[in-house]
């Protein structure tokens, strides 16, 4: 699976250093996947909210009423149904995305299997919503999803009757499927809502807003798709009449036509094995559990800064449990600590100076204490040997330089467990000439808050601040991806010859500066910017709307028609009933006495389809219910050319060894796309329409 | 050379933060004291600045919780305050570790100074607010 998850990776990064150059770091949609997907869920729930006003439930009235609100007012409802079908087929596209790209970044095992898990039902109703969606309007598109959707659900053994039967042709069709499938259509994503909600509930901090200028690039991009190409109706559903070809939306109905293709059983089990296995893959391969933070009670006092600052809301306040006179403390929870050691980094007692007790902070890493951090940088060689001392993010890329022998590198499990004060200390005490901090992609820290508020304490917005005296210009930052060593390695060398050209430190002085120092990196000119975001604006509409309607598939041949046979008949009882006697009677309760004794139990029934003496069809149907005593039903359609044609039809529903119930035979005269619907009837036999 | 005395205007009413007053001003004394030894033993005194520093630090963590807790109005000059006295002694740390020179009476007369001043003016007007919250 790790080869798997490694090209993914690589794919993903090459992809966001291109639209790091476009968007910027902060804006690349990319490291936006989440909240992305929240800020289109509110898209498409107000413009159906919108659309659901001035729709109109009914095997007529739902085309009609959805043509009137596209046409008639296509100034507010067209595009309200743009948008509505725009932003449901782009939240698709980024559930998937953020999906894959999680699994690329390997986010999803150990302690964060919950986000994953919980993700997977969100995309479920996802699909509910999308399917449920296309139903409703009742065009040919509808009338496909209706019919194959219902075979689909069909295969499963929980219906008494197929559903694909309230489909057979116009005559049978009712209207309380619209009014079914308006209810399912709210309930959905409403339950995708819940979903979602739950989805982020182990995150502290969770990004739920796309920066506001994504969002209005977004929005305008939608009005713009919406008023270029209009989501339309496809011609009205007729199941008399088939349609040959039917444009699909290949975001939610990609695979329709496996259903038709390989069979509902199939298709079952391809969903039922990919479910399986995105649901086992935070746990293959298992993640290690590295050991989980611990609080020190005799230097914790419960000011709640790791509680603010980690990203998994893995700490909690608790009371106080040693009888000092503080409130509270800070408690960890061990199954949803990530060992990032954020909460060290954010803790006011984890400093590195020399102190009369021994250095412990409240809050610790066992693996990579305080007093052990400073140890090792204590032994990186006399002052002022160093040029540069780097701590780097484990997730991000190795650290490789030039200038290796003058640069110390320590690895970190996450950049932002740096406590500031050690920055502080280095550059005051001289252990080196300045402090490179080397994490994640900018945007994208694998322990999700890492990098934000690591620029936030150096710039003294959030505590705890990195001191005002410490010149900015001796702190460097460097953000890349796990396959990106080149950034560090370029940056590390360009900030040892700043930092080379400095005058010495001065002391006490109170620097204003906030800015730390900044690599030179090519930008694109703002024009070419704008021009490459509109671009790649115009590159994703032109897909959702090309893949919202397109490539059609076929249905039918030019000279093809369908034979559709049907029934749900209960067969005859295996026992015959007897009439029971008064005796017999008395011995029942008042309620319970039947004149007569039915034993449970009905034949099956047995079925053939003969077309120009060629049989196309012979089954046995069981009744249904546990007892046997239920229906006996079925559903099938057959591809047959069009043209004259002898068509026999037989049934038998006793225990005879041989022969026929019923039977009819009759000469049709199929025309291209028709639907001849063949379905049994106890009081009338077979009747063909 | 002239410490802090704890005074019951100290009080604040809120144990946990008077236990750390109390704690901060005996850490005080007691650099104070180191300094005053002759010769004043130069690590001894940088442990103690250390240590105060850690706990200030931490002390002024507490503090700020309990102001964003209750929406203290002057929390951002209150906190101002508070950096001003970290940024001092990290100063004085500095000097100390590097041979900068001593001074003991500028040392006390800022510390002191300091507490004094923040005891009367910040926190007096916190402590007010703690004691009128509901």
């Amino acid at each position: 699976m790790n080869w798997a998850r490694r090209a993914v990776r690589t794919v993903f990064e090459a992809l966001e250093s291109v639209l790091d150059s476009v968007f910027g770091p902060e804006l690349n949609p990319l490291c936006q996947l989440g909240a992305l997907g929240w800020f289109l869920f509110w898209i498409v729930a107000a413009s159906g909210i919108y659309l659901y006003i001035f729709f109109d439930t009914g095997v007529v009235q739902a085309y009609q009423s959805t043509e009137a609100i596209t046409h008639e007012q296509w100034w507010a409802g067209g595009i309200m149904r743009s948008f509505h079908r725009y932003a449901s087929d782009a939240l698709v596209l980024v559930a998937l995305t953020h999906l894959l790209r999680e699994f690329g970044l390997d986010r999803m095992r150990g302690k964060r299997w919950f986000a994953w898990l919980t993700g997977l039902p969100s995309i479920l109703f996802l699909y509910m919503c999308g399917i449920t969606g296309y139903w409703m309007v009742w065009d040919r598109l509808a009338q496909y999803v209706a019919q194959t959707t219902s075979q689909w659900l069909d295969a499963l053994p929980i219906f008494a009757e197929p559903i694909a039967r309230n489909f057979l042709d116009n005559a049978s069709l009712g209207g309380r499927f619209f009014t079914l499938m308006a209810y399912l259509h709210i309930a959905a994503p409403l339950l995708m809502l819940l979903v979602m909600w739950i989805h982020i509930q182990r995150y502290n901090h969770a990004r739920v807003n796309p920066p506001p200028r994504l969002q209005y690039a977004i929005l305008g991009g939608f009005t713009a798709l919406s008023l270029a190409v209009p989501a339309v109706s496809q011609p009205p559903a007729d199941l008399d009449q088939l349609a040959t070809h039917v444009g699909l939306d290949w975001f939610y109905l990609a695979p329709y036509p496996l259903i038709d293709r390989l069979g509902a059983g199939s298709v079952w089990m391809i969903v039922a094995l990919a479910l399986l296995l995105l649901t086992l893959l935070p746990w293959l391969p298992r993640q290690r559990p590295a050991p989980v933070a611990v609080v020190n009670l005799d230097n914790c006092n419960g000011c709640a800064r790791c509680f603010d600052d980690c990203p998994f809301s893995a700490i909690t306040m608790g009371p106080r449990t040693d009888g000092s006179p503080y409130n509270q403390q800070a408690v960890v929870e061990a199954d949803l600590c990530v060992s990032c050691g954020i909460c060290v980094g954010s803790c006011p007692t984890a400093t590195p100076f020399r102190r009369a007790t021994a250095l412990v902070s409240g809050i610790e890493l066992p693996q990579l204490t305080v007093a052990r951090l400073r140890d090792e940088l204590a032994c990186h060689g006399e002052r002022g040997a160093l040029r540069a001392i780097a701590f780097r993010c484990t997730h991000s890329a190795p650290l490789r330089a030039a200038v290796a022998d003058r640069v110390a590198v320590f690895d970190l499990p996450c950049i932002a467990m740096l406590p500031p004060p050690f920055i502080d200390h280095i550059v005051y005490d001289q252990l080196a000439a300045g402090v490179l901090l080397a994490g994640c992609r900018q945007g994208d820290c694998y322990n999700r808050l890492g990098i934000r508020w690591t620029r936030l304490r150096i710039a003294g917005a959030r505590d705890p601040y990195l001191r005002e005296r410490v010149p900015r210009e001796r702190v460097a930052y460097s953000w890349a991806g796990a396959r990106s060593p080149a950034v560090h390695a370029s940056t590390l060398q360009q900030f040892c010859d700043s930092l080379a050209a400095l005058p010495p430190l001065r002391r006490g002085t109170v620097v204003t500066k906030r800015e730390v120092w900044q690599a030179r990196a090519k930008r694109m000119a703002w024009p070419l910017r704008y021009a490459m975001q509109a671009l790649v604006l115009l590159l994703v509409a032109g897909l959702i709307a090309a893949l919202s309607t397109a490539p059609s598939i076929q249905l039918l041949g030019p000279q093809e028609s369908v034979i559709t046979l049907s029934f749900s008949h209960a067969a005859k009882r295996r026992h015959e009933c007897r009439p029971l006697t008064d005796a017999e009677r008395a011995l029942k309760q008042p309620n319970m006495q039947h004149p007569t004794d039915c034993p449970r139990g009905r034949w099956p029934v047995y079925a053939e389809l003969e077309l120009d003496d060629r049989l196309v069809y012979s089954g046995l149907r069981q009744p249904a219910g546990l007892w046997k005593d239920g229906v006996s039903s079925m559903y099938r359609r057959f591809r047959v050319p069009a043209g004259v044609r002898r068509l026999q039809a037989r049934l038998r529903d006793t225990g005879r060894p041989a022969g026929f119930d019923y039977q009819t035979a009759r000469t049709v005269d199929l025309r291209p796309a028709q639907n001849l619907v063949v379905e049994f009837d106890p009081q009338q036999g077979f009747e063909i329409r | 050379m002239t410490g802090i005395e704890w005074r019951p205007e100290f009080s604040t009413g809120l144990a946990e933060v008077d236990h750390e007053h109390r704690g901060l001003i005996d850490l005080i004394n007691a650099a104070l004291a180191s300094c005053a030894e002759v010769p004043a033993a130069r690590r001894e005194i940088e442990a103690a600045l250390g240590e105060i520093y850690a706990r200030t630090t931490a002390h002024f963590a507490l503090e700020e919780r309990l102001m964003e807790r209750l929406e203290y109005d002057q929390r951002k000059e209150h906190k101002h305050d508070h950096e001003r006295l970290l940024e001092d002694i990290r100063d004085i740390m500095d000097g100390l570790g590097h041979g900068a020179g001593f001074n003991q009476e500028l040392f006390s007369a800022r510390l002191v100074r300091w507490f004094s001043e923040h005891f009367r003016t910040h926190d007096a007007r916190f402590h007010l607010r703690v004691a009128m919250s509901p």
